[in-house]
């Protein structure tokens, strides 16, 4: 006999960027919650610390790949092998825990790309059921709610933005100060990136972030970076209408004959399988497990999976892909980079974001310097692994060398697509995710062509030596960003959501993640995902679940191309 | 509990200069200290010998109670629960890897003519490591080569790889892990690469660590940034 709880009026899985954000606005609302998460609930100072040894190499964070594997193919025709692709912290928080915490806005170009490039062959490019004036105002909510530092006037070619950032940015490391000296010389507009911390004089009143650089990926133990758990979820809380479950697996979406959600079976921290009813499901567990969810969830009215009347559910994933050139200085000659320095980055660029067709692709991505790594794991593409070479590497460069990464905009194909593992199955018993991908034509040219750029700024800033680091026959995941699998749109037999992230065929379902991007930005996709999150959220509190619905109408677009 | 939120505390620390073996034998300890000499040698600076490395990696193979220390360096944690049934799974097959390694090390020391690995010269080990690995001695970084490369995920288990490249990595870690995993011994390891590491790993939980030093000092953003246009009123 499963065991039921009481019912509720909104059950959330998974409490990361897009869990978090809805768990607030509805409990503010004065709706009764249940959120999710299968990972622990970890507290700063009593779980985290600098430790590289747990955090980089013993996967403290990241899900322990024999305990939550997935598994990863090229195409439909090779075996799927076991592989962590894009891990993100199984605990309460979700990726917003580990992640360095770049946080741009993305442009209003990013929700149009069909309205300008049309069908491009191989990809299956769509415009988002919204636009960029329409998440504007959640967008500035997330920055003065999170906490979100940047400079004001830096970003040439932004969005209209109705407020300035809540705080200044860091100044700049040793390896961004070169970062800057190289983009001025090519003529290239560089900038403080967008970040989830605060710095001294911000106007949250709340204290400045850490200086230990001790920073992607790992939990913050002084609790000075902006995440999901040291805001939103203690501001839900703090109403009286929230509750968390961690270390609870939801294994299934209940649906009634009629198609309409019930609510989620799961798996208690006892080991014992129990029920919880609500008014409203919402799915945030990240693009991936979203959609794995969804697939389990089968039923009579949904023999495919939850709401998969088009058979779209887990395809068109878009992974992004963290590629980057590292140069190296001569030591004789330059003073210290200190690439173990800055929380992860240290200026960055959104020059080459717009389509420019000179450069042989469309779209473009984020660009930006960043740490070297601390003592253990130090990126040096090649490096050797043993005798005197291999310590003459690390001394001669540790301190000297950095490197400029970019956030690679992978196209939509439905090729690229999670689905349900055949044979591999997670702790619970239960088949796990596996990832289909290939890159597109566009998504390689990208990369050279970016890659090669960042070369051009590492040799102007006065790199001896440079190593590009090009996007390979598949996708890694190491961005540990994931988006697409349930695709929002107005066309329901291409789509699975509704502008308001809600499910064509399950009215009281939403998918928060994400999930529901139709095409991937060229920027990290949190602060997009919380303030999608926080749209959906406003329209569930004040629209769906006071018996009322909506549509957003879209004004045509000019042509631009 | 079985919660990674509520794992226990064990007060448990490393001494960096114990000769006390908790996995290895004898010959084992000696085996791999001598091939972990050759990987992080010792030149002008210490190497793998000086850091004990040795202590560290016999630690982490001893079973599960060295695997992560608590935030605040004090102790380790007693994983439980799921999470403690992987991890010794792991550790199992980690225990197997390194006795036979060790084994396949003395074997092909012998085919150098040599008695055993530990009792070889350098140059001789030098040569087994090069047979072990598969691949020859690995040469200097240069500043006027070029290669390119091809993306990989971020982050550094120890799993699913050779012998040779888990020792390989394991040597690493004890060399410049905090020194609280037995190796690195004051902190060592940092020293040779100018890494100014914490004094403890508490000192990175409380915000007493900082980096701050080490940043630019005095900047101007309008002479960093091409294009830099402030607003000027508060909107």
């Amino acid at each position: 006999m499963v065991k039921k709880n009481d019912p509720v009026d909104v059950v959330i899985v998974g409490l990361g960027a897009g869990g978090g954000p809805a768990a607030k606005v509805l409990s503010e609302a004065g709706y009764s919650v249940v959120g999710f998460d299968k990972g622990p609930w970890l507290r700063g100072p009593e779980h985290y610390s600098g430790d590289e040894l747990k955090f980089q190499n013993r996967s403290y964070l990241w899900p322990d790949v024999d305990l939550m594997p997935r598994t990863v193919r090229r195409d439909e025709t090779t075996e799927g092998r076991i592989f962590n692709f894009s891990p993100v912290p199984s605990a309460v928080g979700g990726g917003t825990t580990h992640m360095a915490g770049w946080t741009p806005r993305p442009r209003p170009s990013d929700f149009i790309m069909h309205s300008r490039h049309g069908n491009l062959e191989g990809a299956s490019l769509a415009d988002w059921p919204y636009r960029y004036e329409h998440l504007e105002p959640y967008l500035t909510k997330v920055e003065w709610s999170y906490g979100i530092s940047g400079l004001d006037g830096a970003e040439v070619g932004a969005g209209f933005r109705s407020k300035r950032y809540p705080s200044g940015p860091l100044g700049p490391t040793k390896f961004g100060e070169k970062f800057y000296e190289g983009c001025r010389k090519l003529g290239i507009n560089a900038m403080p990136l967008p970040m989830s911390h605060l710095t001294e004089r911000n106007e949250l009143g709340r204290k400045a972030v850490n200086r230990t650089s001790f920073w992607n990926q790992y939990g913050d133990p002084t609790e000075t970076r902006s995440t999901v758990a040291t805001t939103y979820i203690p501001e839900a809380l703090a109403t009286g209408n929230f509750e968390v479950r961690a270390d609870s697996f939801v294994k299934e979406v209940v649906v009634d004959r009629n198609g309409k959600a019930t609510g989620v079976v799961y798996i208690a921290p006892d080991g014992s399988e129990r029920e919880q009813e609500a008014r409203v499901v919402i799915l945030a567990l990240g693009a991936i497990e979203s959609s794995r969810l969804m697939l389990m969830s089968k039923s009579a009215r949904f023999p495919d999976g939850l709401a998969n009347d088009s058979g779209l559910v887990g395809k068109n994933a878009t992974f992004h892909e963290y590629l980057f050139a590292v140069g190296l200085f001569d030591r004789e000659l330059s003073p210290a980079l200190n690439g173990f320095t800055g929380n992860y980055q240290s200026g960055g660029s959104m020059h080459f974001y717009e389509t420019d067709y000179d450069r042989g692709h469309i779209g473009g991505g984020i660009i930006a310097t960043t740490q070297i790594g601390q003592p253990i794991n130090p990126i040096l593409p090649g490096k050797p692994v043993w005798g005197g070479a291999a310590k003459d590497a690390d001394r001669d460069y540790f301190l000297h060398s950095m490197k400029i990464g970019m956030i690679l905009q992978d196209l939509p194909q439905e090729t690229n697509r999670v689905d349900l593992d055949p044979t591999v199955k997670d702790r619970w018993g239960m088949p796990v995710a596996r990832i289909t991908n290939r890159p597109h034509a566009n998504d390689t040219a990208m990369s050279k062509w970016q890659i090669d750029k960042n070369v051009e700024i590492l040799e102007a800033a006065g790199a001896v030596r440079t190593m590009p680091v090009y996007l390979g026959a598949e996708f890694t995941g190491n961005a540990c960003h994931q988006h697409g699998t349930v695709r929002m749109g107005t066309d329901v037999t291409k789509s699975v959501l509704n502008e308001w992230a809600q499910a064509h065929s399950v009215d009281n379902l939403f998918v928060v993640d994400g999930s529901g991007f139709a095409t991937a930005l060229g920027v990290n996709p949190t602060l997009t995902i919380m303030a999608h999150s926080w749209r959906a959220a406003d329209y569930i509190a004040n629209t769906y679940l006071k018996g009322r619905s909506e549509r957003l109408v879209l004004d045509p677009i000019t042509a631009t191309k | 509990m079985a919660s990674k939120s509520e794992w226990e505390k064990l007060d448990l620390t490393i001494d960096p200069d114990t000769d006390e073996k908790l996995f290895f034998s004898d010959h084992e300890w000696d085996t791999i200290e001598a091939a972990a000499a050759r990987i992080i040698p010792t030149d002008q600076d210490p190497g793998a010998r000086e850091a004990r490395v040795i202590v560290f990696i016999d630690r982490y193979l001893s079973g599960i109670t060295y695997h992560y220390a608590t935030a605040d360096g004090s102790g380790f944690l007693q994983l439980a629960g799921a999470e403690a049934g992987a991890a010794r799974a792991r550790t199992s097959e980690f225990q197997r890897m390194y006795r036979e390694g060790v084994r396949a090390l003395d074997a092909e020391a012998v085919r150098h003519a040599a008695e055993t690995f530990v009792s070889a010269d350098e140059a001789i080990q030098d040569a087994v490591l090069v047979m072990i690995s598969g691949s020859p001695k690995p040469n200097r970084v240069r500043l006027d080569e070029h290669e390119v490369f091809y993306s990989r995920l971020q982050g550094n288990s120890d799993t699913g790889k050779s012998f040779f490249d888990t020792l390989a990595l394991h040597v690493r870690q004890g060399f410049y892990s905090d020194p609280v995993y037995g190796g690195n011994k004051d902190q060592i390891g940092w020293k040779v690469i100018g890494f100014p590491g914490p004094k403890s790993l508490k000192d990175t939980v409380d915000g007493t660590y900082t980096t701050a030093p080490f940043f630019v000092q005095e900047y101007d953003w309008h002479d960093l940034l091409l294009t830099y246009d402030p607003p000027h009123s508060d909107n």
